[in-house]
């Protein structure tokens, strides 16, 4: 689902341009930002990927998670653990990534079997047992009060002349983590497996009947999608190096799920969106003095997006631009832009009960 | 021997908790098919709003809480405060409403499109509560008085085991309110529409059925009893933000082995859930968190592998 229009010289410029305002967003913030505001800004960029992670899931299969901050928690704490057990940093985030992947693919068991609306009861459930369970771990998760992580060793390298500005470090190294699974999310998408995960959508049996193991894609989706919400888990950790199981609940795995909505689902311009929805309606509504809590704001945005945007924001960016571009180009119109919704409902009509 | 009466007594009162709200999640699978996630914080409205009519001086706690539905609105009516009884009957209409409310504004213009847009709009929805109950009655825990009689001594022995009033009283209020619906669901029209839209909903209407009247009645009623179950959990303990997402998914848990669509699986199921929530942190090793894990872990297999659960239809569906 990502936005590619048909190549064209034309359009060159035109795609150009998102990246270039990309660009800027990625490199301006070092330079102009104070530390508590770029440790802000990294945080923010870890959670674009947990998003994305959630994104991916749901936008290719359909499948509905309300627990990733469940694995956002467990990439947190394995990289907690491996470093104490002496893994360096580089080593140590992979690891912890591939425990949220593998714990990804466990929960895939249930959802091979289960359809959608179950799956988000299941993974519910799920996120909302999670910090008991985990409060009740010890020195894993370090109980009731949560523990510190030791990054001490993980020092930026002579040659990029940081010396003690560590944030600038954290920011650069949750750059180039997020910025490799964005191209890796943007292949998958493109990939034979992510074609394969999203006939599986468009229509189950079918797409079995064309020669995709349904299984393969789904569990294969999953675990990638959990190790996303690991990676983000474990960049977090190393930004704020304080972690409590308390933080890692519902209310978080209702965040991750719902901006992944409003962004669009399947989409990495809808993760960043998303995020930017997540960050911004808080900040408006402080700055306004309008509500105690935004997640009644962001609560009714979110039934906005459902009723009347279905692709989410990335969604209508899309067709503002199809509008616009149309007559001068030939853009794809809307109606080669199906409403994934209504594929979800053929594909769940023909699964298992 | 008395230890375990004890034991079963005492699970007894969150059976019922569980009972009734697994009844709510029945009410409206049958009729609808949706798990609704928003279910413990539309009951939450009602349980707060039982709360002011109850008593005003606890509950104003900001400035936006006293124009809305706060607490200096709520002492104007006469008679306020109201007795115990009548503030959850209040309460509980008022979780009706807001149950039919939702469906007519939200989910019925949702009619025929997919599963996933009506589980996204009830999670928005259960976000959106949320944020409203803690945005008119701050975050803070607020005490609820008794429904029942509960002084240490309010209690009747059988066999040597105590059986409080509470868990009479709710057991009492939870066979009625099954009789209500059991009468209503197979002595009435409603009940008849109610029970063609179950059967067939693409046929109802053409057979003259109001389908939209008789799903706004499911909401309200499944709403409502969320209501009632929201005022009992904080009866029984104290009434705070995010109590019921817990219950809820306890409740969904008992509703699950029941089988979603059964009202006698939803007692059975809530009864085991609470059963298994008494006796695994008496009988092993495990911590009383740890308790909810077991019917978590009954639920999702179960959703694997028999969605019927103990006492529901087993679903076939068509390729």
């Amino acid at each position: 689902m990502s936005p590619t229009p048909p190549p064209s010289r034309r359009s060159r410029t035109r795609r150009a341009a998102p990246l270039v305002l990309l660009g800027l967003f990625v490199a301006l913030p070092p330079l102009l930002l104070t530390r508590p505001e770029l440790e802000d800004y990294s945080q923010a960029f870890v959670l674009v990927l947990a998003v994305l992670g959630v994104s991916i899931l749901t936008g290719t299969t359909g499948l509905i998670s309300l627990g990733h901050a469940v694995f956002v928690a467990i990439g947190a704490f394995s990289v907690a653990n491996l470093l104490d057990a002496g893994l360096p940093v580089v080593l140590a985030l992979p690891v912890a990534a591939l425990f949220a992947g593998l714990a990804g693919i466990v929960l895939a068991l249930p959802a091979l079997r289960v359809r959608g609306p179950y799956l988000a009861l299941i993974t519910l459930g799920l996120t909302i047992m999670f910090p008991p369970i985990a409060r009740r771990l010890g020195t894993l998760t370090g109980s009731a009060l949560g523990r510190t992580v030791r990054t001490a060793p993980f020092d930026p390298p002579d040659f990029l002349h940081l010396g003690a500005r560590l944030h600038m470090w954290n920011y650069l190294v949750c750059l180039v983590v997020v910025g490799l699974w964005f191209i890796g999310a943007r292949n998958l998408l493109n990939s034979r497996m992510g074609r394969a995960v999203k006939a599986t959508k468009d229509h189950e049996y079918a797409a079995a009947a064309f020669g995709i193991n349904i299984a393969t894609a789904k569990t294969g989706i999953f675990g990638i999608s959990a190790a996303m919400a690991g990676t983000a888990g474990a960049l977090q950790a190393l930004i704020d190096p304080y972690l409590n199981a308390n933080d890692f609940d519902w209310n978080m795995s209702l965040e991750l799920y719902s901006s992944a909505v409003i962004g669009g689902l399947g989409s990495l311009l809808g993760a960043i969106l998303g995020v930017v929805t997540l960050t911004a309606v808080p900040w408006l509504n402080d700055t306004a003095g309008l509500l105690d809590n935004a997640s009644l704001a962001f609560g009714i945005g979110l039934l906005i997006v459902i009723l009347v945007a279905p692709n989410g924001l990335a969604g209508e960016i899309q067709r503002l631009r199809t509008r616009l571009t149309a007559g001068r180009t030939k853009a794809p119109s809307d109606a080669d832009q199906p409403d994934p919704n209504n594929l979800v409902k053929r594909g769940t009509t023909s699964s298992e009960a | 021997m008395d230890l375990f009466l004890q034991r079963c007594f005492d699970s007894l009162f969150n059976g019922a908790i569980y009972a009734s709200l697994a009844l709510a999640i029945v009410m409206l699978f049958r009729s609808t098919g949706l798990l609704n996630f928003a279910l413990g914080e539309i009951g939450m409205v009602g349980g707060y709003t039982a709360l002011v009519m109850l008593s005003p001086a606890t509950v104003a706690t900001s400035a936006f809480s006293v124009p809305v539905v706060g607490a200096a609105t709520a002492a104007r009516l006469p008679g306020h405060p109201f007795p115990v009884p009548v503030a959850v009957l209040i309460g509980v209409t008022m979780s009706a409403l807001l149950g039919a409310a939702l469906y007519y504004a939200i989910l019925r213009p949702l009619k025929g499109r997919s599963e996933f847009v009506t589980v996204n709009a009830t999670v928005a929805l259960l976000i959106a509560l949320a944020g409203l109950t803690s945005e008119i009655w701050g975050g803070r825990n607020l005490d609820f008085p008794a429904i029942f009689p509960d002084n240490p001594d309010d209690f009747v022995t059988f066999f040597g085991g105590r059986l409080r009033y509470t868990t009479i009283g709710a057991w009492a209020l939870q066979l009625g309110l099954i009789a209500m619906i059991a009468t209503l669901l197979h002595k009435t029209k409603t009940g008849l529409a109610f029970r063609a839209i179950t059967s067939n909903i693409e046929a109802a209407p053409l057979m003259g059925i109001k389908v939209d009247r008789t799903l706004a009645l499911a909401w309200a009623l499944s709403s409502g009893l969320g209501a009632l179950t929201a005022s009992l959990v904080a009866a029984s303990t104290i009434m705070r933000p995010g109590m019921m997402v817990q219950v809820l998914i306890l409740a969904f848990a008992a509703a699950t082995i029941g089988g979603l669509d059964s009202a006698k699986g939803a007692l059975v199921g809530g009864l085991l859930v609470a059963v298994a929530q008494t006796f695994i942190p008496a009988y092993t090793p495990l911590p009383t968190e740890l308790a909810v894990v077991a019917p978590f872990l009954a639920m999702t297999i179960l959703l694997m592998f028999r969605s019927q659960g103990l006492f529901g239809t087993a679903r076939v569906e068509r390729v």
